[in-house]
């Protein structure tokens, strides 16, 4: 733990001299900066117990890398990494790409009409971002940075096949561009519906909202899963399993 | 309200934190008239339970009167007086409906933090860590009861609390140990721990027929409740060999069954169970296997070994060449609470048993923080402690 902590420092300490703070338009970084800022908030967030699991139990999760507050500070003053290491990276982003599935225990008809019920997207993706129905397929995703900046899209379905699968699409010019759809199959053994996941978009922010997501190696993953976890619990008992008013010393509701 | 809460290895403390409320559906609020500490939660008193954290409510153990319910909720109503499993499960997904409600699939919010650490996310748990769900525990004033509909039990006869309470764990946790154990008759079964589970296991043991029960621990007072209590005979591993004492009974054979009722935090004696301490200490092994080394090695071969003791993470030095090579079966899990209480309260009912022979103390919850050191030291004869919000 201790040695762990001391790595952590020293690396951050180093690509903290290493900063260079470029700028480029400076309205458009500051949306593409609530973007990061917010993804790097709901990964810290999740991270933190993440960390106390490995504080505590050991060196389950020592092999992954944990982006400290100085990644948020980054975050939050919008410096970007000028080190050279990172040159290949700044002039072609990559996308990133996220695949998940989960068995549901219903019908693939019935998955498909939840998926396409209005309702879902914002219980299901509540932890990511508002999501509010414009039309049945046109759906506005909002989400809320820590100073009260917004930031949304609207994402479009492209193509729906009624219990087999949704496909859906942003503008290119959307904050966050992606695309994505949902397969829906038979589960091996008969046991209800295979529902897969897939999403594909260039990381907010550029290179500081890639390094944010690479900080967060898992977040787009772990995102993924938990909204296909949601979507499952909301079929399968007509509710989402929640921490919200959990009562503690802390206050009331736990935001894992 | 007021409420027990965990601050760190320790340091437990009775503090005010908000009531909880309705959120899902589902979900129904109970105001809880006992609730008590168990052998788990010095697991987390020892700060050996990876993913707490500062300010949460304990307690896994509790009862009490429904004071509110959601509009989904269909068998219950305000007023109702219920006991409360301690594993949260949703009824619906394949898990719960194969009746194993301790590996629910729905309960668990934080279930890619368990996915992450174990593969995949067990049912979630009331006051016993985030990777576990999160949920705030029993050991307050009133609590909010996901899923109302599945876990908790009706009590519509006159029994008092301390008789129905154990329902909401220990019970049927010594009573699946049992089970798991696959007993025959003409069977020797032995178990390890004689705290309030390794009790229940001893009477569950005798209930399905084993020929005899052999209890092990070091403590005496507890030693003689499973004599008393249970009738069965008995091992003070301070004082005698229990592999020698075990081959002496048995004719050489080893036990048939082998139950494992004390898990991570074991004492153990030896070079052995010295260095797990050590080792624990300095985060190189989350679990002090002594029992299960020693249960292994003492089990007749093709026998089987079960695990209802707690255990949290890896272990050192597991013996699994032995295990293998004797041929051993092991059976072990949370408990699959729902699927006893049922037939567990109706032998309560009946008088066959009256679970309340473990309590030992039975206070008001401001005295908690004081009894969980009790507990823990097992000072003043302490066995199990009810508490009264
Ligand atoms: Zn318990
Ligand atoms: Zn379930």
């Amino acid at each position: 733990m201790a040695t762990q902590h001391a790595a952590r420092e020293q690396r951050d300490s180093h690509r903290a001299q290493s900063d260079s703070g470029t700028a480029t338009d400076p309205v458009m970084r500051g949306v593409q900066l609530v973007v990061g800022t917010v993804l790097l908030v709901r990964g810290l967030g999740q991270r933190s117990v993440s960390g106390t699991v490995t504080a505590l139990g050991g060196a389950w999760l020592v092999s992954r890398g944990v982006g400290g507050p100085s990644g948020m500070k980054r975050a939050l003053t919008g410096r970007n990494d000028g080190s050279s290491e990172r040159g290949a990276e700044r002039t072609a982003p990559p996308e990133t790409d996220v695949h998940r599935s989960i068995t549901v225990g219903q019908s693939a008809e019935d998955c498909y009409d939840a998926w396409r019920d209005p309702d879902t997207f914002s219980r299901v993706m509540g932890h990511v971002a508002d999501v509010e129905a414009v039309d049945s397929d046109r759906s506005r995703w909002t989400v809320h940075g820590p100073y009260g900046q917004d930031a949304s899209w609207e994402t479009h379905v492209v193509e729906s096949e009624p219990g087999e699968l949704v496909r859906w699409e942003t503008p290119t010019d959307a904050v966050l561009p992606n695309e994505g759809s949902v397969r829906f199959e038979a589960a091996p053994g008969d046991r209800g519906t295979l529902v897969t996941l897939s999403v594909s978009f260039d990381p907010p922010g550029g290179t500081l909202g890639d390094r944010a997501l690479q900080q967060l190696d898992i977040v787009p993953e772990k995102l993924a899963g938990q909204a296909l976890g949601r979507f499952k619990s909301l079929v399968e008992t007509g509710e989402v399993p929640t921490l919200e008013k959990n009562p503690s010393t802390r206050g009331e509701g736990d935001t894992v | 309200m007021r409420a027990l809460t965990w601050h760190g290895k320790h340091d437990i403390r009775v503090e005010d934190v908000p009531r909880p409320e309705i959120v899902n559906p589902n979900d129904a609020i109970i105001e809880v008239t006992a609730t008590a500490i168990c052998g788990s939660d010095l697991h987390l008193y020892h700060g050996r339970v990876p993913s707490m954290r500062e300010g949460d409510v304990l307690g896994h153990e509790p009862m009490g009167e429904v004071v509110e319910v959601g509009s989904g909720v269909e068998t219950l109503d305000v007023g109702d007086r219920v006991v409360v499993p301690f594993t949260i499960s949703c009824g619906s997904c394949w898990f719960c409906q194969n009746d194993l409600y301790s590996l629910c699939d729905n309960s668990n919010p934080n279930a890619e933090l368990a996915r992450e650490v174990m593969g995949h996310s067990p049912a979630g748990l009331y006051g016993y860590s985030h990777m576990m769900g999160g949920y705030a525990g029993g050991q307050a004033e009133y609590l909010r009861v996901p899923y109302a509909d599945v876990g908790p039990v009706k009590i519509e006869s006159d029994l008092s609390d301390e008789q129905v309470l154990f329902l909401s764990d220990i019970f049927p946790t010594g009573h699946m140990a049992a089970e798991n154990a696959d007993i025959d008759e003409h069977d020797t079964v032995a178990v390890w721990g004689c705290g309030p589970v390794g009790q229940f296991a001893v009477q569950s043991a005798d209930m399905l027929g084993a020929d005899r029960v052999v209890a092990i621990d070091r403590v005496p007072e507890r030693l003689a409740m499973a004599r008393d209590h249970g009738g069965a005979e008995t091992i003070n591993y301070e004082e005698e060999d229990v592999y020698d004492r075990l081959m002496e009974l048995t004719g050489d054979r080893g036990p048939d069954s082998c139950i494992d009722a004390v898990g991570t935090d074991a004492h153990g004696t030896g070079v052995v169970a010295t260095s797990d301490r050590v080792k624990q200490r300095l985060n190189l092994e989350d679990d002090r296997p002594t029992v299960l080394r020693e249960a292994i090695r003492c089990c007749r071969k093709g026998g089987t070994l079960s695990v209802p003791g707690v255990y949290v993470g890896r272990a050192d030095n597991f013996p699994m060449g032995p295990l293998m090579n004797k041929g051993i079966t092991v059976k072990t899990g949370q408990t699959h609470v729902q699927r006893y209480l049922g037939p567990l309260l109706d032998q309560i009912e009946s008088g066959n048993i009256d679970p309340s022979f473990v309590v030992t103390h039975d206070a008001p919850l401001e005295d908690g923080p004081e009894l969980y050191e009790t507990f823990n030291d097992k000072e003043d004869d302490c066995i199990k402690v009810v508490l009264r919000p």
